[in-house]
């Protein structure tokens, strides 16, 4: 049974981008079939991040308006051989996007894939929405700061009502983790950054991984390579156990700061 | 010149100035069904009934209803019956249930022959109003509202007929509206507006206050108003002459 997975905030420039593609690209380094495809219609990023910007011939908008088939727009990256790119228009906008067109491409896709990565765009509109509408699973990006929690805050309140699962009506929900990224231990333990402890106090909902500010991140996107396959880095550590998690592995969130080993307890609380 | 520019952009000439307007219009007409031929006995009954109920009649429009009168094949007979009837101040307009001589002959003496449109007994008494109002009889639906999800950013909760119950944290950003009062069993960082249709005795009940605005009855204090002290407490807020008041509890 395939997964559909959306990684969403609200908030632009919080890492979506960057998560999706490290996600991506770790579930896919463990084995599993994986697709990943880029909402943001106009803005396309995944594909440099993935490091496939030049390969792309046909894109998703292609796909959903029957210019192209699914297996030439799909990009199968040459560093893992289980991971497909699925890589948007630049020169078309997201009312391209439509929800039969989006759902009849899911559906091609689950026939061939575990796991089919949505990397949605920044706000809550059309291009934001089809993203999360089909999936089954949602990663909200967040950064330590009041206004991405706030838009992270919306978008979870959108995730259980204008989703095709909480449409449903049968109480069902899609699962939320919580990615926290460019986490700074140093200024949060000063006050500059909110907590995790806080984060989570209003966010309510698991935490999948915390992952450091880094220079490594941006290093790695500048090359085009998912930051999680740089196997030294902290960020790139924090997203393989991140994905580890998603999988349902019980990994201990692991930060820095020593004396705060009460919180540790309590994370742990939240993940199980 | 001008009237080809005119002509040129008929769309704006209507849009501009509108010579008339259609509409759809109902009305009622007193329907006179006659059973005879127009002789002078039935004039007599005609002057007779104008006689008991003449505000009724008085320049009431009329249609006549030839179901079960034979006759009336002419411009002529007919013209004559309706100056008669117009004579009295009965303003016939048309006829219906004609024969197509009967409607042939309408038209002639300027009558609208007409299909359609059913009789009813005019009535100036109304229905009873109490027979609209009977009681249902099935049981009344809850009026308090249960909440069991954390109350997101943007969302509104609208308890339109009794108290608000939520257990869960309600973010900032997030708006709770009640007719009655407001429980929050957690973080209550939104807007809490308890007894809106102007409940003075309504009041919000919070485990942990930092909420964006409280408001009961119309009457609010925003974040910046309520007290440091009960910040993060287990408060409850309620009207006591007219100021918004908040107390810890427990």
């Amino acid at each position: 049974m395939s997964k559909v997975i959306v990684v969403t905030s609200g908030k632009g420039g919080v890492g979506k981008t960057t998560s999706a593609a490290a996600v991506s690209a770790g579930l896919a380094m463990r084995g599993h079939k994986t697709c990943v495809i880029d909402f943001d219609v106009g803005l396309r990023n995944l594909d440099m991040i993935m490091g496939c910007e030049r390969r792309v011939v046909f894109d998703f908008i292609n796909v959903i308006q029957g210019d192209a088939k699914l297996k030439q727009a799909l990009i199968k990256d040459k560093r893992i051989d289980t991971l497909s790119v699925l890589p948007t228009s630049q020169t078309r906008d997201k009312d391209a996007l439509t929800k039969e067109g989006v759902k009849q491409v899911l559906d091609e896709l689950r026939e061939e894939f575990d796991y089919i990565v949505c990397d949605s765009p920044a706000g809550i509109e059309r291009g934001a929405h089809l993203a999360m509408y089909f999936a089954d699973e949602a990663i909200v990006v967040t950064n330590p700061e009041v206004s991405s929690v706030r838009d992270s805050d919306r978008v979870l309140g959108l995730l259980n009502s204008k989703t095709h699962i909480a449409e449903r009506g049968d109480g069902s929900a899609i699962r939320a983790h919580l990615l926290l990224t460019r986490f700074d231990n140093r200024r949060s333990a000063s006050g500059e950054m909110m907590s995790v402890e806080d984060v989570l106090d209003i966010l309510a909902i698991p935490l999948l991984g915390i992952i450091p500010e880094s220079q490594t991140v941006l290093k790695a996107s500048n090359v085009g390579m998912p930051v999680v396959m740089d196997d030294k880095s902290a960020a790139g550590k924090a997203y393989t156990e991140a994905v580890g998690r998603l999988l349902g592995e019980q990994i201990e969130i692991r930060m820095d700061v020593g004396e705060r080993r009460g919180l540790w307890q309590r994370l742990m609380g939240r993940t199980a | 010149m001008q009237s080809q520019q005119v002509q040129q952009n008929p769309a704006k000439r209507v849009t501009t100035l509108k010579p008339f307007e259609i509409r759809g219009r109902f009305f009622t007409a007193v329907a006179v069904h006659l059973t005879g031929p127009a002789d002078a006995a039935f004039y007599q009954a005609l002057d007779t009934q104008i006689g008991q109920t003449p505000q009724f009649f008085d320049s009431a429009p009329i249609v006549l209803d030839l179901q079960n009168a034979a006759g009336f094949g002419s411009s002529e007979e007919m013209g004559l019956l309706v100056a008669q009837m117009r004579s009295r101040n009965l303003l016939v307009f048309g006829i219906q249930h004609g024969t197509d001589q009967q409607m042939q002959a309408a038209r002639g003496a300027g009558l609208i022959p007409m299909s359609g449109g059913k009789d009813k007994p005019l009535d100036r008494q109304r229905p009873p109003r109490a027979q609209a109002e009977t009681p249902a009889q099935k049981a009344p639906e809850p009026a308090s509202r249960l909440i069991t999800e954390p109350v997101r950013s943007g969302q509104t909760i609208f308890a339109d007929r009794g108290d608000l119950v939520v257990v869960g944290p309600v973010s900032s950003g997030a708006e709770l509206i009640a007719s009655g009062n407001i429980h929050v069993y957690g973080t209550l960082r939104g807007r809490a507006m308890a007894g809106v249709n102007g409940d003075h005795n309504a009041r919000i009940f919070c485990h942990s206050l930092d909420a964006e605005l409280l408001a009961i009855a119309g009457l609010y204090r925003t974040s910046d108003d309520l007290p440091a002290d009960m910040r993060k407490k287990n408060v409850q807020a309620y009207l006591q002459d007219d100021v918004l008041r908040i107390e810890a509890i427990g």
